[in-house]
């Protein structure tokens, strides 16, 4: 059956500033891939060229793996954001401490912190509603 | 409860197939039957295309959130937006097929608002084997009800 209500795509982007999209997922079996789904299409749309678009994705699975033992209730947080030729990666709503955390996981023998070897930068700041912190990547591409 | 996948964007035509996306990794994890995951997507398209053709005409797209949650065999969806409501478009550049394809598809549907007053599309399905055989089913077993448990029809034409 064809979907033949949806409406067609803009074909220019949206003016205006980067419109972010936010995920929440629940910790367990979802998480991995409903991330790495929507973590493609932000990166597709942004043209993100391949090597990039790759790295994204390790990114996106080492962030799945690791981040449930540092969030501060049974959910995962993330909001993807296109800007010019870079996308950011929020993962938000872990708990104090739990982006250290989160990087110290990352960490693989023989392969280096797979979060600093695959993102361009990295910052923490503490959550808007005042509880736990957030950690933001970004991702340059040319 | 708290659902168990969450997104929220603009409520723009491209972000669409995102959310079909979406749904398809779902649909995979879960490993939901490929005839129904099709069902489940199609219905969120159509619930989704709404919000993007009716909720913000003639206005910068606002917001439009799609929260699914599993629970004992049924995945419930709820498609939800912070347009005027649902109401007859009869300039619709549709077929006014959407809702009534929804129901077609869903084994409810219900229409209404949120506790702030956000338009909500709340769709259920059966993930489990013995679900109702779909050819079977009579369409009044399958119609769209509005919010708060009463069995009033609501005309499920204006939107699309």
């Amino acid at each position: 059956m064809s979907d033949s209500t949806t409406p067609e795509p803009d074909a220019s982007p949206p003016p205006g500033p980067p419109e972010p999209v936010s995920l929440r997922v629940a910790t367990g079996p979802l998480a991995g891939p409903v991330l790495n789904r929507v973590a493609s299409m932000v990166l597709a749309r942004a043209q993100c060229p391949l090597d990039r678009f790759d790295d994204a994705l390790i990114l996106c699975d080492a962030i799945s793996a690791h981040a449930p033992a540092h969030v501060r209730d049974s959910h995962l947080v993330y909001t993807l954001t296109a800007e010019e030729r870079a996308i950011e990666l929020r993962v938000a709503e872990l708990r104090t401490g739990g982006a250290a955390g989160l990087m110290d996981d990352a960490l693989l023998p023989d392969v280096g912190n797979v979060i600093e070897r695959y993102s361009d930068s990295r910052r923490v700041e503490p959550a808007s509603d005042g509880g736990g912190e957030e950690l933001i990547l970004t991702i340059d591409f040319a | 409860m708290t659902p168990d996948m969450e997104l929220a964007l603009p409520a723009r035509a491209e972000n669409i197939a995102l959310i079909r996306h979406a749904f398809g990794a779902l649909g995979e994890t879960l490993a939901v039957d490929e005839e129904l995951l099709s069902d489940v997507r199609l219905a969120v398209t159509e619930a989704c295309s709404n919000v993007v053709v009716h909720a913000y005409a003639d206005e910068t797209p606002g917001p439009l959130e799609v929260l699914a949650t599993l629970d004992d065999g049924t995945l419930t969806v709820v498609v939800r937006d912070e347009g005027p409501g649902i109401a007859p478009h009869p300039d619709s550049p549709g077929l006014g097929l959407g809702l009534p394809l929804i129901a077609s598809l869903a084994e409810s549907v219900q229409l209404g608002r949120d506790e702030q007053e956000r338009t909500e599309v709340c769709m259920t399905f059966s993930l489990s084997d013995d679900r109702v055989d779909r050819a079977s089913s009579t369409s009044s077993t399958r119609g769209v009800t509005s919010r708060g448990g009463q069995d009033d029809q609501v005309d499920p034409a204006p939107r699309t």
